[in-house]
């Protein structure tokens, strides 16, 4: 969970070669490409996962169609999933032009083609990414339940009894064996509270020239 | 006060309108006419002496103050007099081209040139002046969009492949005239390079050689290269840092240290904003931003179109990150300065007169953001600025009211959407080059950006569709069963449940937090004014009210205070009134009006009050 955009604009993780790619002029050099690439099967073995780098590798594809590669499209693509709700998936389709894949009359309809390859990206959730999307959910359990029965939260992580007991221990919550329901610890987002807004005056400076400016 | 004084020419200007001649007007080239009366001779100086007399004669056709004009500009350049080209570039220009070029083309560079002593640099900065009217109030031809941008190319090379810094100096808005249009015309390309169908043979042949006449990457390139060079970047750190003032000509070198350099630097920081929002990148375009502080004290704010764009395009950008509130708090920052704005310029005829397409482009900005602020607004729902909401309302409220009510708003969000969005392009051109690929292209034609653009963004709106009917229902309760809400919404409970964390996720976005660093950092916050959280089965609801506003209230009342105070001080003293007059009108009154005694006078209701 990136709470802070700084982490997400720039993770810790990312290394200084990388860094300089993101944020300089190299990011236009086609002959990078494969670096940023490299970095991207990096961050799928390590669980690491850095958006902009991600989005410098599309960029590159969207201005060279040429560079153009589906399996690494499909893996930016999955690692964007994985943030959801940050609109990660979105921004990365952005930059996928009108026309991703290559219409080169010697190939055939893109359909059959385009088939296996949203066929992969539903295995590819279901195998080694799993628990990625399963920090998804978890996200979004976290910041709506105080309290929520075990049976319920086992349908959304799709974990049977045994596993969701290991998982809940693994995150730290605790669950009440005799009720079956979990309590989750307190976060900034299951906390609520009614408050009010008061108005927050600080443009002196401004009122005062309002004032003097519609007077005159 | 450059204003204040009048050039040569325009006096010239002022007598020319008392007594308006309509064939100079309409000056055309005189390229007809000649070929009948002319021998066969060699083709080549055929076509040299006829050029020649056409350029005779489009010379002749220049009206004497546009002449005078050109002659003063290019004295005014040359001496790098800002103030005299100032005034050339906003005012002179502008009128000359509503007397005499509003329908046609300002006469050729080449034909002017024996005025200007063929200087080449005031060619180019002419020629930069001649398209953008060409683009403004003509059709550009593909002649014309090939042209502009050899030109823009010439000029860029000047300006960064001297042998250092040149020693130009331009007004600070012309230089933004200049990145700004340099993506106009850009971006306008794209958009006619993209409709393969209306093209003309010829045309197709020029678009399949020139595929490199306002490629992306050239456009990139100059405007990288103008960061690069001024060091503007390192600047803006350098200033932030509190560098001294001789420390930062070491930091940002010969260039930058040249207002030139330092303005054009900083801008093209906003033109690459735009491109790579124009192109679909929201992130690297709010990246490029890192270093530019949004304050109303930014050196872009000296520029007004600079600062309205750099809103509307970080606004936008936000949007598109799902950061409804940045978004909103961009949108109302401008919104209130273009009010401001236009109280104080209202009173200013210079900006009325000079500059009325820039406040036509201001304007309509404007409006954009307005729409986009009820977009916002609309999945975001939170009370902001009551100026702004209020005219929101007035403007949009149809449209806004249809969106706060999810799924069936959708059309709504669609129409405003594409209408305020920013003209989106496609990196790459159609297959020109390629006739087979070109005709399947224009078979099945790719989905256009815009329309890509919006389904994403569709799509985010889709995912929050059902929050406005939980909202009207969980408004109502502090905490409510999850069993009973799911029957009041006739929903089977557990499809409830997840909508309720679909809320939950609609109401969490990542915000700008005030010691922020660049304008993609940001903390997860809470955006809506209704939170609530589940606890087994039961909901627990929390509203966040808005509590009495003051400021607004007290600046309407001392200005009310204000103008009563003046008109009293204004008013000539009364007449002392006769005594007997009062007696008589204190009595009259009294008897007229016997039960209620406070208002015939003073001393009847002190009684009263006594008595009481």
């Amino acid at each position: 969970m990136v709470a802070t955009a700084s982490a997400w604009v720039s993770p810790p993780t990312r290394t200084p070669e990388i860094e300089k790619l993101v944020s300089g002029v190299d990011r236009y050099n086609p002959s990078n490409v494969g670096i940023l690439e490299d970095y991207l099967y990096h961050q799928i073995r390590s669980e690491e996962y850095d958006c902009l780098a991600n989005l410098a590798i599309l960029k590159l594809y969207q201005f060279n169609p040429d560079l153009y590669n589906p399996d690494v499209v499909i893996n930016i693509l999955i690692k964007a999933l994985t943030s959801s709700p940050f609109p990660d998936f979105n921004l990365c389709i952005s930059l996928l032009d009108e026309r991703p894949l290559n219409t080169n009359t010697d190939e055939p309809d893109p359909l059959p083609s385009l088939l296996p390859v949203l066929t992969t990206l539903y295995n590819l959730l279901q195998q080694c990414f799993e628990d990625s999307v399963r920090e998804v959910v978890i996200r979004a359990v976290k910041a709506a339940f105080t309290r929520i029965g075990a049976e319920r939260l086992g349908t959304y992580l799709d974990l049977s009894s045994a596993e969701l007991d290991a998982h809940i221990e693994k995150l730290g919550w605790t669950i009440d064996s005799s009720t079956g329901v979990i309590s989750i610890p307190p976060n900034p987002d299951n906390q609520i509270e009614s408050t009010v807004v008061q108005e927050n005056i600080q443009r002196h400076v401004s009122f005062t020239l309002w004032i003097e400016d519609s007077a005159s | 006060m450059s204003q204040q004084r009048k050039a040569l020419w325009e006096s010239d200007l002022e007598e020319d309108l008392q007594d308006v001649d309509l064939n100079l007007a309409i000056g055309n080239y005189g390229q007809n006419g000649y070929d009948d009366v002319q021998p066969r001779i060699d083709e080549a100086t055929l076509l040299a002496v006829q050029q020649q007399m056409a350029q005779q004669a489009a010379f002749a056709q220049i009206p004497d103050v546009v002449k005078r004009f050109i002659v003063h500009f290019h004295q005014a350049v040359l001496e790098n007099n800002l103030s005299e080209i100032t005034v050339a570039y906003e005012s002179g220009w502008n009128r000359l081209t509503e007397k005499f070029y509003s329908k046609t083309e300002w006469p050729e560079a080449e034909v002017i040139a024996p005025l200007v002593n063929d200087d080449q640099i005031f060619l180019i900065l002419y020629r930069e002046l001649y398209y953008r009217h060409v683009y403004s109030r003509l059709i550009p031809d593909i002649d014309d969009r090939f042209h502009s941008y050899e030109n823009s190319c010439e000029l860029f090379n000047y300006l960064l492949n001297s042998d250092g810094p040149v020693p130009l100096e331009l007004p600070e808005q012309w230089l933004w005239d200049i990145i700004d249009e340099f993506i106009y015309q850009f971006q306008s390309f794209c958009v006619w390079r993209s409709k393969v169908k209306s093209k003309t043979d010829e045309e197709l042949s020029m678009l399949a050689e020139g595929s490199q006449v306002w490629s992306s990457y050239s456009v990139l390139n100059v405007l990288y290269s103008l960061i690069q060079k001024s060091k503007i970047n390192e600047h803006i750190i350098a200033l932030r840092e509190g560098k001294s003032a001789e420390e930062i000509p070491e930091i940002v070198g010969e260039y930058g240290t040249r207002p030139l350099y330092r303005m054009l630097g900083y801008f093209s920081i906003i033109g690459l904003l735009r491109v790579h929002s124009l192109l679909g990148d929201f992130t690297l375009a709010l990246k490029v931003m890192e270093n530019v502080e949004l304050n109303q004290k930014s050196p872009f704010t000296r520029v007004t179109a600079c600062h309205v764009t750099t809103y509307y395009y970080v606004g936008f950008c936000y949007i598109m990150l799902r950061r409804y509130t940045d978004a909103l708090r961009a949108f109302v920052s401008i919104l209130n300065f273009i009010l401001r704005m236009r109280q104080y310029h209202t009173r200013s005829y210079q900006y009325d007169q000079a500059r009325i397409p820039l406040k036509h482009i201001i304007n309509k900005t404007a409006d954009r953001m307005y729409a986009l602020f009820a977009i916002c607004n609309a999945l975001s729902p939170t009370r902001l600025d009551d100026n702004i909401s209020n005219i929101v309302k007035e403007r949009y409220g149809e449209q806004f009211a249809k969106m706060s009510r999810g799924e069936e708003g959708i059309p709504a969000f669609e129409e405003l959407f594409l209408y305020a969005c920013p003209k989106f392009i496609s990196a790459n051109p159609p297959p020109y080059d390629d006739a087979e690929l070109l005709g399947t292209h224009i078979e099945d034609p790719p989905v256009e950006p815009a329309q890509r653009h919006l389904a994403l963004f569709l799509s985010e709106v889709r995912a929050q569709a059902p929050v406005p009917t939980l909202r009207s229902f969980l408004k109502l309760y502090t905490s409510l069963d999850a069993k009973k809400l799911a029957n009041f919404l006739d929903a089977d409970e557990e499809e409830m449940v997840q909508q309720m964390m679909v809320m939950k996720q609609a109401s969490r976005s990542v915000s700008r937090v005030d010691n922020a660093n660049g304008v993609l950092d940001g903390q997860m916050i809470s955006t809506g004014d209704l939170d609530f959280v589940i606890d087994e089965n039961m909901v627990h609801i929390a509203e966040s009210t808005v509590g009495r506003r003051y400021a607004g209230w007290f600046i309407r009342n001392t200005e009310h205070a204000q103008r009563v105070f003046d008109t009293l001080r204004n008013s000539p003293l009364p007449i002392a009134p006769k005594p007997s007059a009062q007696k008589s009108s204190a009595t009259s009154g009294a008897e007229a009006a016997p039960s209620a005694p406070r208002t015939s006078g003073q001393k009847v209701a002190w009684g009263g009050v006594k008595a009481a």
